[in-house]
């Protein structure tokens, strides 16, 4: 049973709410014309939101993504459908677009739900957190994380063993298992596509051994050890609880590498890795780190003092390719690498390894154009008219790009893209009226 | 069906099965949650001591461990000597 929605108009519709979504939508919200923010997660944010600290300031990420989430969620003009896919888009009569939404139970009626966590407390499941990628679990009735956004619960249906706990204690009796898809048609003038990127699996890299070796992690992984909402009580290995004292980066984790089909630098890689190696240094101040580099990209404002900082805070720099990880009986990990400025091979041992996981393109609107053609770069991202003059405009009149949808860049770069990308959509609504 | 609110849940158990998967999981989370509980009901424990006495990996150990801390159940201890690896007491 599905339930269909009448058509409904707005002015734009944005297609992803991480930074740059939530920049276009609000952008082109404040500016007098209404927006339906679709977000396929069940929170607005992005991957901002899930970060500890932003380079080169050190600003906490949740506290300065708040604000400007909180901003879009009470936008009179701004609608936002969480647990949402775009499934089509097509062009319909006078210059407008059809587009076709699915919107996925959440099997709690949002508008009654008061974010009380009774219900978490009470369910009796125990499931793999996701937002905090694996490291520890969550329940099958939750509220994604601390500052989800909106935050209301959500049952995750293909863990949830029906045992009614939730809804006994549930104040407002806002669980409903009888929640069914939602189909929506909108009518809009302009896209806005913010959809991101997606990260590396280094389960594609074996010579590595995540998965295999529980002390090889990612750098998200790292990213939620160092947040104040952590998975653990303090920075641990996850494959025995220590306390980690030798601490290895292995930086161009699938980026920069065409055996893995992916020969692009990732652009973030570097800088994230220098600012969680100046994290580490305080949170561990014993703690040795070491960043395994081809080459230190510091390119952008204050990127190449940050570095300089983490060099004078003793974080220690080997430029090394490294081939391969192997685990000692202890859980320490041998990495065997290549100097690349001498070419000898050297062998060093860490009890913690973090892969500087790569950014890849987010494929996800690759099929939901119909009878119209979004063209994509040579690496999949979606390929823009033209970077330097128009980089928001697609093979597409009236849809746009925004943020790393077009390609990898970092948080200002995305805001800029997403501010370029609301002034091109706003201008074309101007001009379709 | 008459749907009543409140138990919305009765409702989806007449239409659909609960996935046996899910129901294996809970299982053997509810016999893991007890035995680390049981084990710290004494004393105060470590990782490597609480995976020698449930036969189980440390890595599983954390996973589970860390979690309770989490949901309240379990406190952390103290450090040892070598600010290497902690203890963990029991809660609730």
């Amino acid at each position: 049973m599905h339930e269909a929605r009448s058509e409904v108009e707005f002015d734009a519709l944005v297609v992803g709410g991480g930074i740059a979504g939530c920049e276009a939508a609000l952008n082109i919200a404040n500016n007098g014309y209404t927006v339906l923010l679709v977000e396929k997660d069940l929170s607005i944010g992005g991957k901002m939101i899930l970060l500890s600290k932003v380079f080169p300031t050190l600003d906490c990420g949740a506290c300065i993504t708040t604000p400007k989430v909180s901003e879009i969620a009470r936008h009179t003009r701004i609608t936002i459908l969480t647990g949402s896919e775009v499934g089509s888009i097509s062009e319909s009569d006078n210059h407008r677009f059809k587009a076709g939404i699915v919107k996925h139970p959440r099997y709690v009626v949002d508008e009654d739900c008061t974010g009380c966590q009774l219900c978490e407390e009470a369910c009796p499941v125990n499931v793999s957190d996701q937002y905090q990628f694996h490291l520890v679990g969550r329940k099958a009735a939750y509220i994604p994380f601390s500052i989800a956004s909106p935050r209301i619960a959500a049952i995750d249906m293909e863990n949830c063993t029906l045992c009614g706990a939730c809804e006994k204690v549930c104040p407002t009796k806002c669980i409903d298992f009888t929640q069914e898809e939602e189909h929506w048609t909108v009518s809009v003038k302009t896209v806005v596509i913010a959809t991101g990127f997606e990260l590396f699996d280094p389960l594609g890299m074996p010579r590595y051994g995540f998965g295999l070796y529980k002390n090889v992690i990612t750098s998200m992984q790292m990213e939620r050890q160092l947040a104040p909402t952590r998975p653990f009580h303090t920075v641990l290995r996850p494959g025995d609880g220590k306390m980690p004292d030798r601490i290895a980066y292995v930086l161009c984790t699938g980026s920069r590498d065409t055996s893995v089909g992916n020969p692009i630098c990732s652009q973030i890689c570097c800088m994230y890795s220098i600012k969680q190696a100046q994290l580490l240094m305080g949170a561990l101040p014993m703690a040795d780190v070491t960043i395994y580099y081809i080459d230190i990209r510091a390119f952008g404002k204050g990127f190449n003092e940050f570095y300089e900082q983490a060099l004078g805070m003793g974080v220690n720099f080997v430029k090394g390719k490294i081939g391969k990880i192997i685990e000692k009986d202890n859980g320490n990990l041998l990495l065997r690498y290549e100097d690349v400025s001498t070419g000898k091979l050297h062998e060093a041992e860490h009890d913690l390894v973090v892969l500087s996981v790569g950014v890849l393109p987010n494929k996800s609107m690759q099929s939901v154009f119909q009878d119209l053609s979004l063209l994509e770069d040579t690496y999949h991202f979606i390929k823009q008219d033209d970077p330097i003059l128009n980089p928001a405009r697609t093979s597409i009149e009236g849809v746009f790009v925004a943020g790393t949808a077009t390609g990898p860049m970092d948080i200002p770069d995305s805001i800029l893209s997403a501010g370029t990308a609301s002034a091109e959509a706003i201008s074309h609504i101007i001009q379709s009226q | 069906m008459e749907v009543v609110k409140g138990q919305t849940f009765r409702y989806r158990r007449e239409k659909y099965e609960v996935p046996a998967e899910a129901k294996e999981q809970l299982k053997y989370y509810v016999k893991i949650k007890k035995a680390i509980l049981d084990a710290l009901k004494e004393n105060e424990l470590t990782i490597a001591q609480l995976s020698e006495i449930l036969s189980l990996p440390k890595h599983e150990v954390v996973y589970y461990l860390m979690t309770l801390i989490k949901y309240g159940f379990v406190q952390v201890g103290a450090i040892d000597e070598m600010d290497e690896y902690y203890t963990y007491k029991r809660l609730k």
